[in-house]
């Protein structure tokens, strides 16, 4: 395909001490929804800041539509809508004072589509932003991103602060988004809030690109973390002996199961050995990718 | 220029504005009402047993006029330090709070150029200043024809008023620009406010003694003499000139911010 919506070319930006991007070079299509993976201080708030115009890359290019993201961020603006990771909602404005500020900003003077965005993320936006959660301040945040229809939504840790409820309704609006032809760029440190919107991801570590990958593919690379309760000690060791890398403690195993391939004969033991109890812990992002590498590196 | 951010702007600036501007109203009233031509006299011996104290606040000759008077008293010192602090203020609440607070963001995020982001804010930050020196240009109006009708020499005391226009542009401008260009925004305020405050002290250091006369070529405020403009005998190319590096610095802060990063 020709003319990426987002077009990353070599991108450094070193911040010393190992933080900042380096040599960073992916793009992303029209129509895309893009999760821009890594675990805390990877160097995705980086990335989405040259994407903004907000800072110049010290080497390389960054890239959206075609156009440079610094010289020419106010005419690109018309076609983004951005959710920064830090909020910092002017504190003085009321929820639907900040909804009409920042479409007088843009110079709509309809706001109707931001009321039906607000009404599906169940926001008041009545109330003064000093005075809301740490999440009602997000769904301002994400009203003031998404209303206008964007051909391009630039998302920071868009679901931080919501609850499960409301982080499925993100999920719905994403999909609008991705019906209507919207490209989407959406950081996360979390794999299942990208597994559940994006159809392709990038994975950072240390201000590097690990991987970029289709979901399918790096869903296969996610591992679980599952934990059975036996009857006694004794049963759980037994068990444990029977899986690789699996570890009893006391009465618990606890196994690991990579992409879900091999989960139904773990579950088949546990069934054998008469488990009492199943509990599952998804690993974090930072965990699941340290064992795939270690995984490819013996391999 | 963008009108909701002028808008914003005029919100955030109002309250301020009023104080200031009701504590200026205020000292004109007291002032004014002090003038007595047949008390000059006295306040001229006050003034010979303390000369230093006077001077340095700018007030080095009573005068006998009421223009000359306003000058001393309030045009040296009074109408300079209240209007900085509201200058401070503003451009703190215009620029320096949205890049420190990282609401900046929002609005870099806007399709607004950035050029026409630092113009809108300069021009909010100018709009304020030219606004208060009309309060104080109408309060002297109408002070001086309500308690004395007809004293006031008119084309003198609107130079004078000009000239302060010029020279509070300049303050102004010079906190626009070290908001615009110094990196770290908690310093910003402390750069152009430090500045500024620094002038205000060598200007009143070289009237104190002639021992630092030399000081008044490291001050804009020498360029701002409002003794000589209520006199007549003032260079009028010195008002001209504050208001040139007004712009000046107006124009600069804003191509600084144009190009600066702002790591929101």
């Amino acid at each position: 395909m020709s003319n990426p919506v987002i077009e990353i070319q070599n991108l450094t930006r070193d911040y010393g001490q190992g933080r900042g991007v380096f040599d960073l070079s992916f793009s992303v299509e029209a129509g895309e929804v893009f999760g821009f993976l890594g675990p805390n201080g990877a160097g995705k708030t980086t990335t989405i800041r040259h994407l903004m115009g907000f800072i110049k890359p010290r080497a390389g290019r960054v890239r959206l539509f075609g156009q440079d993201c610094f010289a020419h961020a106010g005419e690109l603006h018309r076609q983004v809508g951005y959710l920064p990771g830090e909020l910092a909602l002017p504190e003085e404005l009321t929820g639907a004072g900040m909804i009409r500020f920042t479409a007088g900003l843009r110079g709509w003077k309809d706001t109707r589509d931001a009321d039906e965005l607000a009404r599906l993320l169940e926001l008041d936006p009545r109330q003064p932003i000093r005075r809301m959660s740490k999440g009602t301040k997000q769904k301002v945040g994400l009203v003031c991103a998404l209303m206008g229809e964007p051909r391009l939504l630039i998302l920071d840790e868009p679901t931080s602060g919501l609850d499960p409820l409301m982080q499925s309704r993100f999920v719905e609006l994403i999909g609008r988004a991705r019906a209507r032809g919207a490209t989407v760029l959406l950081s996360s440190h979390l794999f299942e809030e990208v597994e559940r919107t994006c159809t392709r991801a990038a994975v950072l570590r240390a201000g590097r690109l690990a991987a970029v990958q289709p979901m399918e593919q790096l869903r296969r690379s996610k591992s679980r973390r599952y934990v059975f309760t036996f009857a006694d000690p004794e049963t759980a060791a037994a068990a444990a002996a029977r899986w690789p890398d699996a570890r009893a403690e006391g009465v618990r195993l606890t196994a690991r199961v990579q992409g879900g391939e091999s989960l139904p004969a773990l579950l088949a033991l546990g069934a054998e050995y008469g488990a009492r109890d199943l509990e599952t812990h998804g690993l974090t992002l930072e965990e699941s990718f340290h064992q795939y590498y270690e995984k490819e590196a013996r391999q | 220029m963008s009108g909701t951010l002028l808008r914003r702007d005029a919100a955030t600036a109002w309250r301020p504005f009023v104080i200031v501007g009701a504590v200026l109203a205020m000292y004109a009233g007291v002032v004014t009402s002090m003038f007595d031509p047949e008390l000059g006299e006295s306040l001229q011996m006050m003034m010979e047993a303390m000369p230093q104290m006077f001077a340095a606040f700018g007030m080095a000759n009573a005068g006998s006029t009421l223009a000359a008077f306003l000058a001393n008293y309030l045009y040296g010192f009074l109408y300079l330090a209240l209007p900085l602090v509201l200058i401070l203020l503003l451009n703190s609440r215009f620029l320096v709070r949205w890049i420190d607070r990282g609401s900046m963001a929002w609005l870099l995020a806007a399709p607004l150029p950035r050029r026409r982001l630092a113009a809108t804010q300069a021009a909010a930050l100018s709009a304020a200043v030219t606004l208060l020196c009309l309060w104080i240009y109408g309060l002297g109006l109408a002070m001086a024809e309500g308690m004395f009708p007809g004293e006031l020499e008119m084309e003198r005391f609107f130079w004078m008023n000009l000239g302060l226009w010029a020279l509070l542009q300049l303050l102004a401008a010079i906190c626009f620009l070290a908001g615009c260009a110094v990196p770290d925004s908690r310093l910003a305020t402390g750069t152009g406010g430090g500045l500024c405050v620094l002038f205000l002290l060598l200007d009143m250091l070289a009237g104190m003694d002639e021992a630092w006369e030399a000081l008044r070529f490291f001050t804009p405020l020498t360029l701002y003499d409002p003794m000589a403009l209520s006199e007549g005998t003032a260079h009028l190319w010195m008002v001209a000139a504050l208001a040139g590096a007004a712009l000046v610095f107006y124009g600069l802060g804003t191509v600084i911010f144009c190009r600066r990063d702002l790591s929101l």
